[in-house]
């Protein structure tokens, strides 16, 4: 523990807030920008999680049924109103759900505060990172309603957007130039997001705080921001060819003109890799922390645990082509491919081992937040394996485009990264609002989400086996079984959504509970718990220091 | 629980002499292996990854219900301040390395095995009921040559029945790595008797194998020859074409066939058009596409190569049984993607001759294995090399 803070509360309460519209419009406020991004993200996992709805309805039975509701019995306008369901749901939960809940939201509102400094490094800059945000959010809601192919609304070509589908031959229409700008912009802000966070982090922790006493998440954003770094502009680079290949008569992408269709899919990778590490990384973090909050015991092989995600991010680089084993690559360069992938499951392994060793002979409460790391332990897990027989080229010209491979990655990310969103969730919602939610409700929403999603995702697992591709708005009679099992399980989940509203307009207007500085005792030791829930305006006026005796920060 | 046991037992036996070999509606594992190979897949699957990934996921199950059970607050109210244990952290790096070599070696294998095209090679000599020493020529590149002796196969067609001879107590071999291999029988092939040397290094494990041979190599070996025939699979918005480069200019076109002309249980696997191929020979598969990215799989071949405008990828497959087998596109390729289905059907190669036949008249082109013409004999010697 550093000193104690207790002084800051009473000191800080004498600073004003700026009026409604300075304070959230022209914010440079880093918890207030945080609590932005984390309105957006829920806004966009509502629209988001609504799209996998429909699929899901669709989906329940054999035939083209649901869908037809939305295009007036037109076919061939359903077909293509389910690929743009997949193809929007994919970009929502990634890059407008995760990435701003966990990156901009609780990266926001905890890195400053755990490393003990007043606010980020460029305030403005995170002002424009989140307005960047805003604007592409706007840009690929109005992608939906431009014509994509023929007269068909929005572009059903899937996340990865491979050319030429992605080109003149497969979607002329306005909907993917909007989308290519949506993501160029939404680059630009995680960009700008990135470099704020290692200019914060290398130059504005707490005195005596080394990167090695640093706590676990403010760890995790730091290597985060290094792959956005080093992966988006190769995104922005790919698209932008996209990009003139649709609009200015190049042909980067066009066989015909001398260009090669996969020179995209290498360029999406180089950024798409990382980007499933930049998606689950920052939860990573979240998790170490509340294990160890609620074992009440420091957590287990720190500096493993530190470096393990460094090596993730590392690996995450050479790794491109697993995506890309059924393309005509060569076999020498699919070994290589294996063998790399392979790699990952070593410092993933050391981080679910050193979990479990930090609660090993603690003194466990399940809390919320806890069981919902639990979960996200052995979830992980499952999804970490089946990773595992996807990196074997061998099988994977077996499995590719499955929904052996929908259920691997959902199971990383959905119940991955999103168990990690709701852990952080309720771990922090005490400290970011001054309110305690009930107990109960948070318990609930845990278990029904738990059967929810793996009823969904498990039998996924089976249909791929059984040979079921990817992005197919109807499938053979012999599939139906574990679709309608799946879709039951998305109705299950819907109900623990629900549960969750009610969980929060409960904390906020029902329940009222004020929440404590620390509500999870002793375990909680990083430097967010010194200080009152919710935090003041301005923090740390005095700063916090690590440089005397044997004080650690996490 | 039915379905439950055959998923214990593990590597499902050949499709047997079903006519189809569709995936079963609530079926928990990978479809019917078609292959040698597709087998080989199969006990990749079920006899090492899958027993690896369940005992990891059982053992991270076990080990959070033993913290849960003994470490929680009431069972353990004062935590330990333990932190460290470097020898603990060394044995959770090492292990997993190990396993992962465990699951590469195998993986490797079968990967250069899908991905390199067989080149085995087969000549065929009379016995004249003297001679005992027949002549392989070992003319593959030098890291193809035949080396070993799993590299060959000596079998002996009498006409009534073909027997393999066995290493040692039939025959001596002379010259391993030689451009000529000398193959010396212990008794002299009988007068009108062939002698079928195969040689090469693209070899696989016999079809129904079982699984518990496999984890010790010891399955009896087959040389695969090379292609025969090459298929040419075009993929277009939204059906597939196949052209047979050897038989002739022609080209089909392949539809799925409409709801109301498919029984409910084929609907969006039935094709108007199938891929005709002769059952036992190796087929190259060569995949392009004229428009978006396509992909051609059929899971029970393990199979699955992405048709992309501009390249031409290759892969083979080499049906064991007459049977008809299906898959549907595997790349998102616009609005019909879930409407372009393959259907392939192996015949008997009298059959395969026929059709062809009948698809060159259908273009205009004369028949190419009319048997009584002076053409029949060239593309007989052909089609013999194969069997």
């Amino acid at each position: 523990m550093a000193d104690s803070h207790a002084a800051h509360g009473s000191h800080d309460a004498h600073d004003h807030k700026p009026s409604f519209l300075v304070r959230w419009f022209f914010s440079t406020n880093h918890k207030d920008i945080g609590t932005l991004y984390l309105i957006f993200a829920i806004l966009a996992g509502i629209i988001g999680g609504g799209m996998s709805g429909l699929m899901r309805w669709e989906l329940a039975e054999p035939g083209v049924t649901i869908l037809t509701r939305w295009t007036g019995g037109d076919l061939t306008a359903a077909y293509n109103f389910y690929n743009v369901l997949t193809t929007y749901h994919g970009l929502m939960m990634i890059f407008f759900m995760v990435m701003p809940a966990l990156i901009g939201g609780f990266g926001n509102w905890f890195v400053p505060i755990m490393i003990g400094a007043p606010d980020m490094a460029f305030p403005r800059m995170n002002n424009i990172s989140f307005w960047l945000y805003g604007a592409s959010g706007i840009l690929i809601t109005l992608s939906l309603f431009v014509p994509g192919y023929g007269s068909n609304l929005g572009f059903g070509g899937g996340w990865v957007l491979y050319p030429p589908l992605s080109s003149n031959t497969g979607n002329p229409g306005p909907a993917m130039d909007l989308l290519i700008l949506s993501l160029h912009l939404a680059g630009a802000s995680s960009i700008l997001g990135a470099i704020n966070f290692i200019t914060t982090i290398f130059n504005m922790r707490a005195p005596g705080m080394t990167l090695h006493k640093m706590p676990l998440f403010a760890w995790s954003v730091l290597i985060t921001a290094f792959l956005l770094v080093l992966s988006l502009p190769v995104l922005a680079g790919a698209i932008t060819m996209l990009l003139t290949d649709r609009n200015f008569g190049t042909s980067f992408f066009d066989a015909a003109g001398g260009g090669d269709p996969l020179l995209f899919q290498h360029l999406f990778w180089f950024f798409g890799h990382p980007e499933v590490y930049i998606l689950i990384l920052p939860a990573f973090g979240i998790i170490s922390h509340i294990v160890s909050t609620f074992s009440r015991k420091p957590i287990f092989g720190y500096l493993g645990m530190a470096y393990a995600m460094v090596a993730i991010g590392f690996v995450g680089f050479i790794v491109w082509a697993h995506h890309m084993y059924t393309v005509g690559l060569s076999v020498n360069m699919k070994a290589y491919f294996v063998a790399a992938t392979m790699v990952i499951a070593v410092p993933t392994g050391i981080k679910i081992f050193s979990w479990i060793a930090t609660m090993w002979g603690g003194s466990i409460q399940f809390k919320t937040p806890m069981v919902w790391a639990i979960g996200f332990i052995f979830l992980f897990t499952v999804g970490g394996v089946t990773g595992v027989v996807l990196a074997n080229a061998g099988i994977d010209h077996y499995m590719h485009d499955t929904y052996y491979v929908v259920a691997h990655f959902h199971y990383v990310l959905s119940l991955g990264a999103v168990f990690g969103i709701f852990a952080g969730w309720y771990y922090w919602f005490p400290k970011m609002t001054g309110k305690m939610y009930r107990e109960v409700l948070g318990q609930l929403h845990f278990w029904v989400m738990f059967v929810g999603v793996n009823l969904i995702f498990f039998p996924q697992h089976f249909l791929g086996l059984q040979g079921m591709p990817r992005r197919y708005i109807d499938y053979p009679e012999a599939f139906a079984h574990w679709h309608f099992i799946s879709s039951v399980g998305y109705a299950i989940t819907l109900v623990g959504m629900a549960v969750f509203l009610v969980a929060m307009i409960d904390a906020f207007f029902i329940y009222r509970r004020k929440a404590e500085a620390n509500p999870w005792g002793e375990g909680a030791t990083t430097l967010e718990w010194t200080l009152p829930s919710p935090p003041p305006f301005h923090q740390f006026n005095e700063l916090p220091r690590f440089d005397k005796g044997d004080a650690k920060a996490f | 629980m039915k379905r439950l046991f055959s998923f214990l037992t593990g590597l499902s036996v050949l499709a047997g002499s079903a006519a189809y070999a569709l995936p079963e509606d609530g079926g928990v594992t990978m479809v019917p292996p078609a292959s040698a190979l597709a087998e080989e897949v199969h006990f990749f699957h079920d006899g090492i990854l899958l027993p690896i990934i369940t005992a990891i996921c059982l053992l991270v199950l076990a080990l959070l219900i033993i913290v849960m059970t003994r470490f929680n607050a009431r069972a353990n109210p004062t935590p330990s301040k333990n932190s460290h244990n470097t020898l603990l952290e060394v044995v959770w790096t090492g292990i997993p390395i190990i396993i992962l070599l465990i699951i590469a070696l195998p993986s490797f294998e079968l990967l250069f095995k899908e991905d390199v095209t067989p080149d085995g090679k087969q000549v065929v000599q009379r016995g004249d009921g003297q001679t005992v020493d027949f002549v392989f020529p070992n003319d593959f590149p030098p890291s193809r040559m035949v080396k070993r002796r799993e590299h060959l196969q000596v079998m002996l067609d009498t006409g009534a029945e073909r027997r393999t001879l066995s290493f040692k107590d039939d025959y001596s071999v002379d010259g391993w790595g030689d451009n000529d291999l000398v193959v010396s029988l212990k008794e002299p092939a009988p007068i009108g008797a062939s002698v079928i040397l195969r040689g090469g290094r693209s070899t696989q494990n016999v079809t129904g194998c079982p699984m518990a041979k496999r984890y010790f190599d010891a399955c009896e070996k087959e040389v695969v020859l090379a292609p025969t025939l090459t298929l040419k699979v075009t993929g277009y918005q939204w059906n597939w074409s196949y052209g047979y480069p050897d038989y002739g200019d022609f080209e089909i076109f392949s539809n799925m066939l409409p709801e109301e002309d498919a029984t409910p249980e084929m609907y969006r696997f039935e094709v108007d058009n199938r891929v005709i191929l002769p059952v036992g020979e190796t087929v190259r598969v060569t995949v392009t596409s004229k428009d978006v990215i396509h992909s051609w799989a059929l899971p029970n071949f393990a199979v699955k190569i992405d048709a992309v405008p501009g390249r031409i990828n290759e892969t083979w497959i080499r049906g064991e049984q007459e049977g008809v087998y299906y898959g549907q596109c595997s790349e998102i390729c616009g609005v019909r993607h879930a409407f372009m289905p393959i259907a392939v059907e192996f015949v008997s190669r009298p059959a395969f001759e026929a059709w062809i036949d009948g698809q060159r008249s259908l273009a205009g082109l004369d028949p190419m294995f009319d048997r009584n013409s002076a053409k029949f004999a060239q593309a007989d010697t052909a089609g013999a090399a194969a069997e």
